[in-house]
């Protein structure tokens, strides 16, 4: 069994174990694991001051938050002196003289970083195969064809195969369309993505800047409540970051429920998918009920056109945030005999198909004669997700849903982009809403992979969120 | 839906697609927006875009200055550079 | 032959905005500096850098709106305009496209004898963009950044100007404007204030023709003569049995020639959109009222002030309030002295600002001297001194080399104004001169001059004329 942050912290309060030992510990698993959930580790001696300095505050009975806890950061994350390279070759040289606004949070309350996750290139995928360092092993096996290397969903594939896998205590991701959610789920594991605006975007690579949002992949939820009270900040960097106030997290995360809690289930979501992902939201119904917990049926008018208003407007954004790259101040830069072959050459040879693909239907849907058919018409239709989800918050307290619509596949087996995008068809509604979601495991599937379930709660509700993820948690624990 | 110039496209993306790849994207972008195209049938016509969820901000800044990097930090990844300078092959107007 | 052909000119005028820092970024908006020294992560375009407004922008642009006759607008937004230079890091300009903060005002200015009313269709805030030298190497181009992110204020008229110096006029208006809000400096050699000229042609009273957009125009010389050639140009072309090329041309400095930029293979797409990054700007009627007070007196106003206030020929007063810093100067002037604000603006146009022209000197840096100058002044206009004995001062006065009653001492140029003195002197100057004080009695006037060149020759110069006339006037009379 893993343990949870909190069990870590009393082993190091209470001096059975070093936080040097426990780095060492966590390191060796990363070596160890060929999962390729990292793009980079860094080793002992590197972050040998780090150690020291909190061993030095167990030591003096005056731990930080996250003192000492070895946590894996997706590699989209700006870290200061540390190659950022979001998994594409463009960066694959880049090393940041700044540190992200969210991972000097994770630093400044003593935590230690094991290394960079593997992610999709520029956190465009949902399989974490479109990486340029290849792709991401799912740690699970399906016990009826063990030799196959399964997909660990993505873009935070790497962040949440080490979880996972064990080499490192929780591990930051990102999430734009589902891609903290998405492979949580299909990793076994928690992943949250708080309210768009609730975690500063500063020194993340963009990928869609109006949907970008960092968030936690945990063994627990109280794990995510723990770094969820380190990143959860207002930044005046980020002229989106929202000022609201902020809570402690831990606090009551425990606790029932005080008054009636009512959760939504939304009908349409669940015409056509397989008994596997039905039986999650049965147990889960089941499990909650015995809580006092009332299920209601919810519609939305809007579901069938998420998935097209996000492939426009992420896109769209991608397109235009991607532009910078293009080896002249920073990055890999290909040779051209004049600036503008420079200019082709090192984006054409930088990034890779899905990538390139994306920077096209961008480009496309903001061109001269498209761009009210498509753009302006999508944004619109978010308007009209996102008040179809208010709706839906004045009646009940929270929504559940699938997370995914499937478990792990094999690696290489889904090769058409649109069936690929159908991945994140639960995921993404709650993004273009900025709303918070959580996925919890909440079984396994007949071929004995996990599975996860959903839960979306009003805006900056993280709080109540945990709380009811964690209910959820104890009744649904499965055993590996 | 009309047809797809993948030319103008990559130019203005600024790609050089291969040719032998052209066929590829150009179908793939083809299928992603015949895919998309459910959207044209709902109506919008009383509706607002929205382009963020945050719709306020507090970020706005007094005219102050703050310097917190050296040239050097700014230039440090540079593929090439010369003295302080980025430097790139002549760019002709 | 172009006598039935007309020009049809709108200009873009680019104002670089004087704030302290940039529109988007904490780097100090500083020409002249160092390569890239005010350059930080966000001008650079660095991965998953931010933009954080600058209100001292949004400050400026609504003064502009009051100076200008605009409409500001509570809400504008800000969008990306995408396109790929080496000099624009993001891949991106933050401009404003849809929803500019300012729209449709206008300005009046002259055109021949007559006003002129220039319509201004709107204005909006971008990003400047960054520099590349071309110069240093042959086969390289270097870029410097400490240029990105520099805000702008652009200015896009309607198409109402119609010759090269209703052009100069209203960029010359423009121009003096920002300078008197205090929102632009106003230097053009500098690239504070750049202009794009569309122009297109036609014959009298016909529609409109198809224009061409002569780009980045940084001096009123250039501008002249790149609208005489592309006027010329153009009509070539139609004459020829030619059509216009809508197109985008450069001026070419050296050979005084306009012509299209390397052609591009595809059209420009800039594929606008409200930058994700940024929230609209929304303003109060209250944030936009607290700006009024600060847009202090327009050019306009001081003229009608130096006009009815301090009498002053209206010739004399334009050229004062032509530029603030003048303006300034003649009032500080005028509130340190006694001293008639019509003789000061007389001595401040001509010999100060000869002075001030031959020595290469900027206007402001006469502020601390202006006591002096009007010590100066105070002693010419009482006659202590001469006029002539003034215009010999003053250069040394402005030069700090004394107070000016010192200087005079020092000289020996204080005026002889002792009519004792000046009667002995007088006396003996017309020993020997009855035949000449019978022709001035017999009426000849001009014997008059004659005596009182003799008596200051006499005087060495010093003797004050107008007595020494008075003088001489009670002697011949006799």
């Amino acid at each position: 069994m893993k343990n949870s942050i909190s069990q870590i912290k009393k082993a190091l309060i209470e001096k059975k174990i070093s936080v040097c030992e426990l780095y060492d510990e966590y390191l060796a698993k990363a070596k160890s694991c060929n999962n390729n959930s990292f793009n980079l580790v860094i080793d002992r001696e590197n972050n040998i001051s780090s150690i020291n300095d909190s061993q030095d505050r167990y030591d003096n009975g005056n731990p930080l938050p996250l003192d000492g806890i070895p946590l894996g950061i997706k590699d989209l994350f700006c870290t200061k002196g540390i190659r950022t390279t979001a998994s594409s070759k463009i960066l694959s040289n880049f090393i940041p003289n700044y540190e992200s606004f969210v991972t000097q949070q994770l630093l400044n309350d003593g935590s230690i970083f094991i290394g960079k996750n593997n992610c999709d290139e520029f956190a465009m995928g949902s399989s974490n195969e479109t990486s340029y360092f290849g792709p991401v092993i799912n740690p699970w096996k399906n016990k009826n064809s063990q030799k196959d290397n399964l997909v660990p969903g993505g873009s935070s594939g790497g962040s949440a195969a080490a979880v996972a896998e064990g080499s490192c205590v929780a591990s930051m991701g990102t999430d734009t369309g589902g891609s903290i959610r998405q492979p949580a789920s299909l990793c076994g594991i928690v992943g949250l993505k708080p309210t768009f605006g609730s975690c500063s975007r500063w020194g993340i690579v963009a990928f869609a800047s109006s949907l970008d949002q960092a968030g936690p992949l945990t063994n627990c939820v109280e794990d995510a409540a723990y770094v969820l009270n380190s990143i959860n900040k207002h930044d005046f960097n980020d002229s989106t970051s929202s000022n609201h106030q902020r809570e402690d997290y831990l606090v009551d995360i425990n606790n029932s429920f005080e008054k009636k809690i009512k959760i939504g289930i939304p009908s349409d979501y669940l015409e056509d998918v397989s008994e596997d992902i039905l039986n999650q939201i049965d147990n889960t119904k089941k499990a909650l009920s015995k809580h006092g917990i009332e299920f209601v049926d919810v519609k939305f008018k809007t579901t069938e056109h998420a998935l097209s208003t996000y492939y426009i407007l992420a896109p769209a954004e991608a397109s235009s945030n991607l532009a910078r790259y293009d080896g002249i101040r920073y990055g890999v830069r290909e040779d051209g005999e004049s600036l503008d072959d420079i200019y082709l050459n090192s984006r054409t040879k930088g990034f890779g198909d899905e990538v390139t693909r994306r920077i096209l239907i961008g480009a496309y849907v903001l061109s001269a004669g498209y761009y009210d058919a498509y753009y302006r018409q999508a944004q619109k239709v978010r308007r009209l997700i996102k008040n179809d989800f208010q709706r839906i918050l004045n009646e009940v307290d929270f929504i559940l849903t699938p997370t995914t619509p499937n478990e792990a596949f094999k690696i290489g087996d889904k090769l058409d982009p649109i069936s690929m995008y159908k991945n994140d068809i639960y995921t993404v509604p709650t993004s273009l809403a900025g709303l918070p979601g959580i996925s919890i495991p909440s079984g396994l599937s007949k071929n004995g992979l996990p599975l996860g379930v959903q839960f979306i709660g009003n805006y900056f509700e993280e709080k109540s969120l945990l709380q009811l993820a964690a209910l959820a948690e104890k009744e649904l624990s499965f055993n590996e | 839906m009309s047809d797809i110039d993948i030319k103008r496209i990559s130019y203005l993306a600024k790609l050089k697609l291969p040719p032998e790849k052209e066929e590829f994207y150009s179908n793939s972008l083809k299928d992603i927006i015949k895919w998309v195209d459910n959207l044209k049938k709902v109506d919008t016509s009383k509706t607002e875009p929205l382009h963020n969820v945050t719709e306020k901000t507090i970020s706005i800044r007094n005219d102050e200055v703050s310097k917190s990097n050296s040239v050097d930090d700014v230039l440090s990844n540079a593929p090439e550079r010369a003295q302080n300078f980025f430097k790139v092959p002549k760019v002709v107007e | 032959m172009s006598n039935n052909w007309e020009m049809v000119i709108g200009l873009e005028v680019h104002a670089q905005l004087k704030t302290s820092s940039k529109l988007f970024s904490s780097s100090p908006n500083q020409f002249g500096s160092e390569p890239n020294e005010n350059v930080n992560f966000i001008d650079s375009g660095m991965p998953g850098m931010l933009p954080v407004m600058n209100f001292g922008c949004i400050e400026m642009a609504i003064k502009t709106g009051y100076a200008l006759n605009f409409k500001i607008n509570k809400h504008s937004v800000f969008e990306r305009k995408n396109y790929f230079y080496p000099d624009l890091p993001q891949g991106y300009q933050i401009s404003q496209f849809e929803f500019p903060i300012l729209s449709e005002g206008y300005i009046n200015i002259e055109s021949g004898d007559d006003k002129k009313k220039i319509r201004i269709e709107r204005a909006h805030l971008e990003q400047d963009a960054g520099k590349s030298i071309h110069d240093i190497d042959p086969k390289y181009s270097f870029i410097d950044l400490n240029r990105v992110g520099t805000p702008l204020l652009e200015i896009v008229s309607y198409p109402d100007l119609s010759s090269a110096d209703e052009v100069i006029n209203y960029i010359s208006s423009l121009r003096q404007l920002l300078m008197y809000i205090d929102v632009c400096d106003g230097n053009m050699q500098e690239g504070s204030l750049r202009a794009d000229v569309n122009l297109s042609v036609r014959k009298k009273g016909q529609e409109l023709g198809t224009r061409c957009e002569i780009k980045n125009l940084n001096s009123f010389k250039f501008i002249k003569q790149a609208i005489e050639y592309e006027f010329q140009r153009q009509i070539n072309i139609i004459d020829g049995g030619g059509e216009i090329e809508q197109n985008t041309m450069l001026f070419d400095t050296s050979t005084g020639e306009t012509r299209a930029m390397r052609s591009k293979e595809f059209s420009h797409d800039y594929r606008y959109f409200p930058d994700p990054d940024l929230l609209p700007v929304n303003l109060s009627q209250e944030q936009i009222d607290k700006i009024k007070p600060l847009v202090g007196e327009l050019p306009q106003d001081k003229l009608n002030k130096f006009i009815d206030n301090y009498n002053l020929d209206k010739d004399i007063a334009k050229i004062i309030i032509a530029e603030k810093q003048n303006a300034n100067l003649f009032e500080k002037m005028i509130s340190e002295s006694t001293v008639k604000p019509k003789f000061i603006a007389a001595w401040l146009v001509g010999d100060i600002f000869a002075f001030i022209k031959e020595n290469n000197l900027e206007v402001n840096s006469l502020n601390d001297k202006t006591k002096d100058i009007t010590d100066l002044l105070r002693l010419i206009s009482d006659d202590v001194i001469s006029n002539k004995a003034g215009k010999e001062i003053l250069p040394k006065v402005l030069n700090g080399e004394g107070k000016p009653s010192e200087l005079v001492k020092e000289l020996g140029l204080e005026q002889v104004s002792d009519s004792g003195e000046l009667e002995k002197i007088i006396d003996e100057a017309l020993v020997g001169e009855e035949e000449n004080i019978l022709k001035f009695q017999g009426g000849s006037d001009r014997v008059l001059g004659y005596f009182v060149g003799k008596c200051l020759k006499a005087t060495k110069g010093k003797g004050n004329p107008k007595l020494i006339n008075k003088i001489l006037l009670e002697r011949l009379k006799k």
